[in-house]
C-alpha cells in the first residue's frame, strides 16, 4: 500500500475525531435555550457545528487555492469557524440580554469555572440557565476552532492527496464532517453546555465510534482514490 | 493580468452588505412561517389544550431547509448561466425555483403538522394557510435571492476585478449550500430568541427566561386580536431580524476582509504571486486571531455589564 494513501486515511480519521471533540464543546441549548429554558446557543447540535464547520470550510478552499501547507489551511478552516461562533454567540447574548432582558448563566453550575463568578442567584427559577456565559463563549470557541481545524484538515487531504475536485472534495469532507457530528449530538442527547457539564465526560465514547466511521470513510475514499479519483 | 485591488474590495462589500439582507431576512421568514426553535411551543400549544391560529410550519431546522432551497436556486442558476443566459435573469430565476419547492413544503408541513393536532380539536384554518404563503415566498425569496448573488459573486470574484484566477474554487452551488446552512444556522441561534423568548410568550414578565411551566401558553389574543405569524413578524422585524442581518453580514465581512488584507499585505496581489501564498495564510490566521480575541473580551464585557445593571433575579 502506498504511503500517501494511508496518510489520507489518517487525515479522515484525525477530521472525524476532531469534529466529534468540537461538538461535545459546543453550548448547545437547543429549542428551550430559544424560550430563555436552557443555556446555550438556541439551535441544534448538528446545525450550529455545520454552520461553522462550512464557513471555516469557505476560508480553507479559499485559502487552498494559493497555499500548499496543510497546516496553515487547516488553521485558516479553524479561524473561520472560531470567528463564526464567536459573532453568533455574541449577538446572541445581545439578543438575550437586550430582547429578553435576562443575564447569561449557566445551570449546570453554580460558579463559573473561569470566571468564578456566582450563576444560581442570577437565573431565573424553574429554569437551566439561560444566554451564553462565558465558560460557555470560551467553550464553544474552542469546539468550534477544533471543528473547523477537522474540517479544513480533511478537505485538503482530499483534495491535494486524494486528488478530487474542490468541490466534490468539499461536499465530502461535509458529509464525513456530519456523520462524525451527528454521533456526537446523539451521544450528548441534543444539548449540552461545554466542557464543564457533566455530559462531557460521555466523551470517549463518541470518540471511539467517531474513530470507526471515520475509518470506514477513509477506506472509501481511499478506495475512490485509487480507482481515479472523483472529477 | 492584474487584480483591480479597489474592485475586488468593492465586490467584497457588496457581499458583505448582502449577507445583512440575506440573513435578517431568513429570520423573519423563520418567524412567518414559524419554523426552527420555537416553533415546538406552537406544536406544544394544541397539546395542552391552547388553540391557536399560527402558521406551524417546521419543514426542518433552519439551516438544512435553507441549504436545500439556496442549493436548488443556485443548481438552476448554474445550469442557466452555463447556457449563456445573463445573471440578472438567471439567478433570479433560481431564486423562484428554489421558492417555488419553498412554498410545497410549507403547505405540507403546516397541514402535515396540523392535521397531525386534530385529536387535540386544533382545526387547520384554511385562511391563514393562504394568507401567509405569501409572506413566506417573499421573505424566502430577499433571502435566496441574496445568498445566490453571493455565491454568483464569490464564484466570478476574480473575473470580476480582472483575473479569473482569484475565482473561489468551489462551483456557484456548492456556495450557496454552504451558504445556506450558515444562514440557517445563524438565523436559528440568534433571531430565533427573540421569537421564541420575547414575542411567542409576549404577556409573560420581561425579564426572565421562560419557565417550563409556560411552556405551550403562547400569547394567542394580543394588540392586533387574534395572533397569527403576521403580527409576530412585525414585532422581530424591528430587533430579532436586523441582529441576525448584522451577525452575518460581520462573519462575511471578518472571513473576507481578513483574506484580502492577507492577499495585500503579503504582495499577492496585484498579480497572485505564487511565493506570497503561505505568508497570505498566516496574516489571515493572525488577523482572524485578533478579532477572536477581541470578541471574547466583547461578551465578558456584556455579561459583566448585565450582571451589574439587571442584578441578581429578584422574585419567585
Amino acid at each position: 500500500m502506498e504511503p500517501i494513501l494511508l496518510i489520507i486515511v489518517v487525515c479522515v480519521v484525525l477530521g472525524g475525531v476532531l469534529a466529534s471533540l468540537g461538538v461535545h464543546l459546543l453550548p448547545v441549548g437547543g429549542a428551550p435555550a430559544a424560550m430563555g429554558t436552557a443555556t446555550g446557543v438556541a439551535t441544534g447540535t448538528v446545525m450550529l457545528m455545520l454552520g461553522a464547520a462550512m464557513c471555516g470550510l469557505f476560508t480553507a478552499s479559499s485559502v487552498a487555492a494559493f497555499s500548499d501547507n496543510i497546516l496553515l489551511v487547516s488553521l485558516s478552516g479553524a479561524i473561520g469557524a472560531w470567528l463564526m461562533m464567536g459573532v453568533t454567540m455574541l449577538v446572541a447574548n445581545v439578543v438575550y440580554v437586550f430582547g429578553a432582558g435576562v443575564v447569561p448563566v449557566a445551570g449546570r453550575v453554580e460558579v463559573d469555572p473561569i470566571t468564578r463568578q456566582l450563576q444560581t442567584p442570577y437565573k431565573t427559577p424553574q429554569c437551566d440557565g439561560h444566554g451564553v456565559p462565558n465558560v460557555c463563549y470560551i467553550s464553544g470557541m474552542a469546539g468550534a476552532l477544533l471543528g473547523g481545524f477537522g474540517g479544513a484538515f480533511m478537505y485538503f487531504a482530499l483534495l491535494n492527496y486524494a486528488h478530487f475536485e474542490a468541490t466534490a472534495a468539499g461536499v465530502i469532507a461535509m458529509g464525513i464532517f456530519v456523520a462524525n457530528a451527528i454521533i456526537a449530538a446523539y451521544n450528548i442527547g441534543g444539548t449540552i453546555e461545554g466542557f464543564h457539564d457533566p455530559k462531557f465526560k460521555r466523551l470517549p465514547k463518541a470518540l471511539i465510534t467517531c474513530f470507526v466511521i471515520s475509518l470506514f470513510c477513509g477506506v472509501f475514499v481511499v478506495m475512490a482514490a485509487t480507482l481515479g479519483g472523483l472529477i | 493580468m492584474p487584480i483591480e485591488i479597489a474592485t475586488l474590495f468593492a465586490w467584497m462589500l457588496l457581499i458583505v452588505f448582502l449577507a445583512l439582507i440575506a440573513c435578517m431576512f431568513e429570520d423573519l421568514e423563520s418567524d412567518t412561517g414559524s419554523q426552527s426553535n420555537p416553533n415546538s411551543q406552537v406544536q406544544l400549544a394544541a397539546q395542552v389544550g391552547q388553540i391557536n391560529r399560527f402558521f406551524n410550519k417546521a419543514i426542518s431546522g433552519e439551516a438544512p431547509a435553507y441549504a436545500m432551497y439556496c442549493t436548488i436556486a443556485g443548481v438552476i442558476a448554474f445550469v442557466l448561466l452555463s447556457k449563456g443566459a445573463h445573471p440578472l435573469l438567471a439567478l433570479p430565476i433560481g431564486a423562484v425555483a428554489g421558492e417555488v419547492v419553498h412554498v410545497i413544503f410549507s403547505v405540507t408541513a403546516h397541514l402535515g403538522r396540523t392535521s397531525a393536532m386534530k385529536r387535540f380539536e386544533q382545526p387547520i384554518y384554511l385562511d391563514v394557510l393562504y394568507g401567509h404563503l405569501i409572506p413566506i415566498a417573499t421573505h424566502g425569496f430577499m433571502a435566496v435571492l441574496c445568498i445566490i448573488c453571493i455565491a454568483y459573486i464569490q464564484s466570478n470574484i476574480g473575473t470580476l476585478s480582472g483575473n479569473p484566477g482569484l475565482d473561489h474554487p468551489f462551483a456557484l452551488p456548492m456556495l450557496a449550500f454552504i451558504w445556506g446552512i450558515t444562514v440557517g444556522a445563524i438565523g436559528s441561534s440568534t433571531g430565533d430568541i427573540h421569537y421564541g423568548t420575547e414575542r411567542e410568550f409576549q404577556d409573560r414578565p420581561f425579564g426572565e427566561g421562560k419557565r417550563v411551566v409556560y411552556h405551550g401558553k403562547i400569547t394567542r389574543y394580543a394588540d392586533c386580536g387574534i395572533r397569527t405569524q403576521k403580527d409576530i413578524v412585525s414585532f422581530c422585524a424591528k430587533y430579532g431580524g436586523p441582529c441576525t442581518g448584522m451577525t452575518f453580514g460581520m462573519i462575511i465581512l471578518f472571513e473576507n476582509w481578513r483574506t484580502l488584507v492577507g492577499m495585500k499585505v503579503s504582495g499577492y496581489l496585484p498579480e497572485l504571486q505564487a511565493t506570497a501564498g503561505d505568508m497570505t495564510a498566516i496574516i489571515g490566521i493572525v488577523v482572524g486571531l485578533v478579532i477572536g480575541i477581541v470578541l471574547i473580551a466583547g461578551n465578558v464585557v456584556i455579561v459583566n455589564w448585565a450582571r451589574k445593571r439587571y442584578g441578581p433575579f429578584v422574585g419567585e
